[in-house]
């Protein structure tokens, strides 16, 4: 379980994060969501002690993140997987090798990537044939590239995986694949999955519980029904974003 | 008056927090650099990428100035015996030229691209993404780095040596009134062990100024490729800066080996 309390984080003069509160329970999948710059992704970096809060407490099993030293934050980081918005595939490596970046360091001194059975096993979950493992990311498509990333965060077997905005920057089919490869995932290795999102399609289609960021705060949160019912002005305007026009004289 | 002054208080404190920065990845890199089992096979990696690659650069350069060095000293040394010009080009190679000019050549060559290199890594998250799987971006990026520039200006600054030294005959034999026997004696006039060693010495720090100078700026880098652009160009600028103070405090702990 992932437990945020009041969390708080300025940057840049600006309150990002101003008192969040949020209970991760295992198996779920949440998505949280929110206009740009509320901070979502702000808080996955919390989660995995990329920042460090200027108020509050992250608990990961227990595990204090914020007060975390090397050793600890190290075992915190071995339970988390990250998919980063951009896929953050390292250039100077194969597919492969950026794959099995999820193993730990002994296994892959132990295995080269191109015969390792778990990053073959992970490169099939995510719909990518064996070929590709020899690949360059430079050489992959954005949405290959995004397949990788996430056969990178599935091959360590962590309890957790992060997505940060994972259909950003693709077209709506392979957003499309994206979101079914993330459901199916989910059912296949049942990990929890943090997925960040400003995409209310994806939110409600991989959502078991959705978080709605506002100002620096939890907003709204619930199912995704329970959300379409809601009379809150700021959720309604969110999920029924309303395009303003201006009328012209003459 | 007062703009003046707060514009002097913001460099100073930037300067001050750049000093604290590099003090922390100093002490984690030298941390690092004493488990040679994580990097090693990086470290040989950076070698061939640092040192073998940099080396048909180095060596023009330190032929070039070897020769320049020995037809200005002909030319400027009338009234003496002209065995001097082998004297003063195996003084000038190798106690400033082979390794400050390899190090300015390693500053554009080598600076620049680690420079940009991990600054893109830096800006595309990839240096997150290595902290998240659980690795040390000081072991698997600096360390194998400065380690394998420390190591590999060894054998840069001693082949530029040779090749200055080289050229530096080639030139006087051809373009001065002067025989091969004149310019043996005077580079043997001047050589001796500790020459040698203080060139080596020189070398081997600025192996690592230049490559911990282009990594630490390098992971600072903010904003996109016009920030990886700039990145580039404070890491070249900063190292050459850096390598000119270092060689000024060398210079009198040469003389006073000596």
């Amino acid at each position: 379980m992932i437990e945020i309390r009041d969390l708080r984080k300025v940057l840049n003069g600006k309150a990002v994060l101003d008192g969040v509160d949020l209970d991760i329970h295992e198996g779920m999948s949440l998505v949280i969501m929110g206009p740009s710059g509320t901070g979502k992704s702000v808080l996955l970096k919390h989660i995995v002690g990329l920042f460090d809060p200027d108020r509050g407490e992250i608990l990961v099993e227990g595990m204090s993140v914020p007060r975390a030293g090397g050793k600890e934050i190290k075992e915190i980081r071995s339970k988390i997987s990250y998919v980063f918005q951009n896929a953050a595939l390292f250039d100077s490596l194969t597919a492969g090798q950026n794959i099995q970046l999820g193993l730990p360091e002994e296994h892959c001194r132990r295995v080269p990537a191109l015969d390792d059975p778990l990053v073959r096993e992970a490169i099939e979950h995510v719909n990518l044939g064996h070929e590709v493992l020899r690949l360059m990311p430079a050489e992959l498509s954005g949405g290959m590239q995004k397949r990788v990333a996430i056969a990178r965060a599935i091959v360590g077997k962590q309890k957790y995986i992060l997505y940060d905005e994972p259909t950003t920057g693709l077209d709506p089919v392979n957003a499309n694949v994206i979101n079914r490869l993330i459901a199916r995932l989910q059912g296949e290795i049942g990990a929890t999955s943090i997925i960040v999102t400003h995409d209310v399609e994806s939110a409600f289609y991989l959502g078991d519980r959705i978080v709605l960021l506002a100002n620096g705060r939890v907003q709204a949160s619930g199912s995704p029904d329970e959300l379409r019912e809601s009379r809150d002005p700021i959720v309604q305007d969110f999920l029924h974003p309303k395009l303003e026009t201006e009328e012209f004289d003459g | 008056m007062s703009g003046w002054l707060a514009g002097i208080g913001g460099a100073v404190m930037t300067g001050a927090r750049h000093v604290g920065r590099a003090g922390i990845l100093a002490a984690a890199t030298f941390g690092a650099v004493l488990r040679p089992r994580e990097y090693r096979r990086e470290a040989f990696v950076q070698a061939k990428k640092i040192g073998i690659d940099s080396l048909p650069l180095v060596l023009l350069v330190a032929a070039l100035s070897g020769s320049i060095l020995a037809q200005q000293s002909g030319y400027q040394f009338t009234e003496i015996p002209l065995w001097v010009v082998g004297n003063t080009v195996a003084a000038g190679m190798l106690t400033e030229l082979a390794p400050l000019l390899s190090a300015i050549i390693m500053a554009g060559r080598v600076g620049s691209g680690i420079g940009a290199e991990l600054g893109t890594m830096k800006v595309t998250n990839q240096i997150d993404a290595l902290r998240t799987l659980g690795r040390d971006p000081v072991t698997e990026l600096v360390a194998p780095r400065v380690v394998a520039g420390a190591v590999m200006m060894l054998p840069i600054v001693i082949f530029a040596n040779i090749v200055g030294i080289w050229s530096g005959w080639l030139s006087a034999i051809a373009l001065l009134p002067m025989t091969t026997h004149e310019y043996v004696y005077g580079v043997q006039n001047y050589y001796h062990a500790a020459s040698l060693i203080f060139s080596l010495v020189k070398g081997f720090f600025f192996g690592i100024t230049i490559t911990f100078t282009a990594c630490y700026v390098g992971l600072q880098a903010e904003g996109g490729a016009a920030g990886v652009g700039r990145t580039a160009t404070n890491a070249v600028v900063s190292i050459i800066v850096l390598i000119m103070m270092l060689d000024v405090f060398l210079a009198p702990l040469y003389k006073a080996f000596q």
